[in-house]
């Protein structure tokens, strides 16, 4: 057939597309779909979200509560002064560095490895419209903790502080100018990495590792250093509390955003409104600016980071790391043979997924640099008590981060097998190996993880070696039980709809099962490190005290956490068990 | 309509697509070849712009495609061999959507929405979540929106993959009917039967480079051998040791 060219071209009616507007009404559709679905469900689901909501609100509310009315009105702090304006940057400086980090990585996966991405790519639209598109749900995906966490304390700041009405205003327009400003960060370091990175990933790795033993050696050097100097020279409690104030005080540099919304939101407490609105136009300003640099990068590096991502590497890859493999199958001789090849399989997936490992990576990255830090800030110059409940603190610490892992890498496990289920389910496999495969998988990584954690922090703390028994039995147990949680609710309520992890980590079974783990968290802690932590407290010096194992209160405690572990794991397991062996595939 | 000037695509060290040159006219109805991996999705993606050519220019419509996309981009469709829905919207705001991406006028776009509904029988459940949808009422419903903005070029990656007898054969009527209105239908696929009873002209790729390109008739004499087209796909992609015991 021989049709002219122009004929063709020419053919079907056009108007211009209003490409912003097109995405806002999908994004319109796709809510008021979801909501509808939402609302057509058990009453439960909304219910449970509701009374997780309002549990983790509350908390964090109470305790902030509890913190600023001992700041103001015991230690007689003034309630706009500096101290206050430091505490709220350096809140704003973590929480931006957080989003830095897992908002470009959330960017990355929704930018470069979602199937959507491929699909809107290859239509009339333009890159920096499917930017904009994806920047809006990554950040909003990513700071909604941002908020969770942040709202409550600065509210009970306020109620403390007894702000003027308009403080209330200010907040969320900080808070929505400020998420601005590190997630648009995030996307530029993102698209930085995808189209200028090496490309040898051997050379890569040898320069990672370089940089990492660098800067260890670096600051082992710089620990060794100060701590001579501190040992030297006992200073009293009010220099060692200055010179803490020093060291955070950058977060309310004026060349820092946090400083911006520190001072900003301070200001508006004062009752001073034109400062406030000047703080909130230098945010939303340079937010927005920022915005505007990573839409323009994604104009020019998108589309270009894409075919990078897609091609970068060899076109049939050999992926290595066999010798991880073998080494994780002879930690496990007492698994039978086919549930260690469970074991082994969900381990590759997990370490071949730069999403997930960047994740806890970055979590356990920072509470390290924070345990190491805190050996600088406390030890020799503040209280034996002090070194005490921060160890508690720290404990506490570790067991959130192993209950966000569980959550949010195990819980989802069951689920992601859902649509190949029928291959799992052909192999000469019962389904209580399933589970006890997931369940030893899930147990090892937070084990060791949370150890090496746990490990670090008191070393640097110098707790005596009888704490650091109690926090590893405290640790092995939480490993124990909040894995068998994320396994067992995994197995209860599964969700075979969703093929992202994270979005399967944030549905109706996997709230319940944060909530169910936090509950968890709070009574073995309470059971088990808390009553030596309390006895610790009234012993002015722990060289004095004669073996924990002797106060029965303790090892009462040390039992009675070790036996909810076990009925746990027990009761988790065999019910997830029960549901597995119901299911149809 | 579709031109590869020489095009070649590496994967790193590897090289995925070697020196491809193709012309496909409007109206025609080209099939493109090749054994597993030979380079056909490579050569798919660079044509819609997903992928760029490591060396070589791909035209659409005249517009180079990674120099030019925003106007090479509305003149086609793509539907690959695993086709994208949102799962939280109807078929029909689905259409909706493309309509829009497209720029239909709203009238036009309604009528063309109609039309596509009518065409693939999608009247049943084109108001329901696509996340409900069988895979044949999945590929029915992305063919849809492939022909909503009726393009110019439209390019399909083993679409006969989970479709039923019926649907097979309405899928023929429709590619024919596509070609015979003047869009340029690129075919890949593995079904050779279809192939060989739709296309005008019809290239083999092996190993990223192509090795025959033509009518049924003139890959015949490319390949030295009579009969049918896969007799022709395994005499110019297996290699000899192989080709002696099976062809």
């Amino acid at each position: 057939m021989n049709i002219p060219l122009d004929t063709v071209l020419t053919a079907s009616p056009r108007q211009p597309v209003n490409q912003f507007a097109l995405f806002n009404r999908l994004r319109q559709n796709l809510f008021k779909n979801a909501w509808s679905e939402f609302r057509g469900s058990s009453v439960v689901r909304p219910i449970t979200i509701l009374i997780s909501s309002i549990i983790v609100i509350t908390f964090v509310f109470g305790l902030s509560l509890g913190g600023f009315y001992f700041f103001i009105f015991e230690m007689k702090m003034p309630p706009h002064g500096f101290i206050i304006e430091m505490l709220v940057g350096l809140l704003f400086f973590s929480l931006g560095v957080l989003l830095v980090f897992s908002g470009g990585l959330i960017l990355h996966g929704s930018l470069f490895s979602a199937a959507e991405t491929a699909f809107l790519l290859s239509k009339p639209v333009d890159a920096d419209q499917v930017f904009a598109y994806k920047f809006q749900g990554a950040i909003a995906f990513s700071s909604w903790a941002f908020l969770l966490v942040g709202g409550p304390i600065l509210i009970a700041y306020a109620l403390m502080a007894g702000v003027p009405w308009y403080f209330y205003l200010a907040l969320p327009l900080f808070f929505l100018g400020f998420v601005l400003l590190p997630g648009s960060l995030g996307a530029i370091l993102c698209f930085l990495l995808v189209n200028y990175l090496p490309k040898q990933r051997k050379q890569l790795l040898i320069l990672a590792i370089v940089v990492l033993l660098v800067a260890v050696a670096a600051w082992i050097y710089y620990v060794v250093r100060e701590n001579r100097a501190l040992t030297r020279s006992i200073e009293p409690l009010s220099e060692a509390a200055t010179q803490l104030i020093n060291r955070i005080s950058f977060a309310r540099s004026v060349w820092l955003p946090s400083g911006w919304v520190a001072r900003g939101l301070l200001a508006a407490a004062r009752g001073d409104l034109l400062s406030s609105l000047y703080y909130l136009a230098l945010v939303w300003s340079n937010g927005l600016m920022l915005y505007l640099v990573a839409a323009w990068t994604s104009t020019h590096l998108y589309r270009r980071g894409f075919n990078r991502v897609s091609t970068g590497g060899d076109i049939r890859r050999k992926h290595g790391g066999a010798w991880l493999d073998r080494g994780l199958s002879l930690l496990l001789p007492f698994v039978d043979p086919g549930t260690r090849l469970l074991i082994i399989k969900d381990f590759r997936t997990f370490r071949r997924d730069p999403q997930q490992f960047g994740q806890v990576l970055l979590l356990s990255g920072m509470l390290i640099l924070y345990f190491s830090n805190i050996k600088r800030m406390f030890v020799r110059d503040i209280e034996w008590p002090f070194q005490n409940g921060i160890s508690l603190l720290n404990l506490i610490a570790v067991g959130l981060l192993m209950s966000a892992y569980t959550g949010r890498f195990i819980y989802p496990l069951l689920s992601l097998e859902g649509r190949k289920f029928w291959l799992l389910g052909l192999l000469p496999l019962s389904r209580d190996q399933l589970m006890w495969g997931k369940f030893t998988f899930s147990m090892m990584g937070t084990t060791l993880l949370a150890s090496l954690l746990m490990v670090v922090s008191d070393v640097m703390l110098e707790m005596p070696f009888e704490a650091m028994i109690v926090h590893l039995v405290t640790i092995l147990v939480l490993a124990a039980g909040l894995s068998a949680l994320a396994v067992g609710v995994g197995a209860l309520l599964p969700n075979f709809r969703e093929s992202d992890p994270s979005k399967i980590a944030v549905g109706f079974g996997g709230t319940l099962n944060l909530i169910i783990s936090l509950g968890y968290l709070v009574v073995t802690i309470g059971l088990m490190a808390g009553p030596w932590h309390l006895f610790l407290a009234t012993v002015p010096n722990p060289e004095e005290m004669t073996s924990i194992f002797f106060y029965p209160v303790v090892a009462f405690g040390l039992f009675c956490g070790s036996c909810l572990g076990v009925i746990t794991v027990l009761l988790s397991i065999n019910l997830g068990i029960r549901a597995l062996n119901r299911m149809e595939f | 309509m579709i031109q590869l000037d020489h095009v070649t695509k590496s994967y790193g060290t590897k090289t995925a697509v070697s020196d491809l040159c193709l012309d496909i006219g409007p109206g025609e109805l080209f099939a493109f070849l090749g054994p597993n991996g030979a380079g056909k999705t490579t050569t798919i993606k660079m044509m819609c712009g997903l992928l760029f050519p490591t060396s070589g220019t791909v035209r659409i419509g005249g517009f180079d495609m990674v120099r030019e996309g925003e106007k090479a981009r509305p003149l086609l469709s793509y539907v690959p061999d695993q086709p994208f829905l949102y799962e939280k919207l109807t078929g029909r705001e689905f259409l909706q959507f493309i309509s829009d991406m497209y720029g239909l006028p709203p009238e036009y776009g309604q009528e063309r929405i109609a039309t596509v509904i009518r065409q693939f029988n999608l009247e049943a459940f084109v108001d329901d979540l696509t996340e409900r949808y069988s895979h044949g009422m999945r590929q029915r419903t992305v063919f849809a929106s492939a022909l909503v903005h009726e393009p110019k070029v439209l390019i399909v990656d083993e679409p006969t993959v989970g479709l039923d007898p019926y649907s097979v054969r309405q899928f023929k009527d429709l590619m024919r009917q596509q070609a015979q209105q003047g869009t340029t239908v690129f075919l890949s696929s593995h079904s050779l039967d279809v192939v060989e009873e739709l296309a005008d002209r019809m290239a083999i790729i092996n190993y990223g480079k192509l090795v025959g390109c033509g009518t049924l008739e003139s890959l015949r004499n490319q390949a030295a051998v009579d009969g049918s087209l896969e007799k022709i796909f395994l005499t110019l992609t297996l290699p000899d040791d192989l080709r002696s015991e099976v062809v």
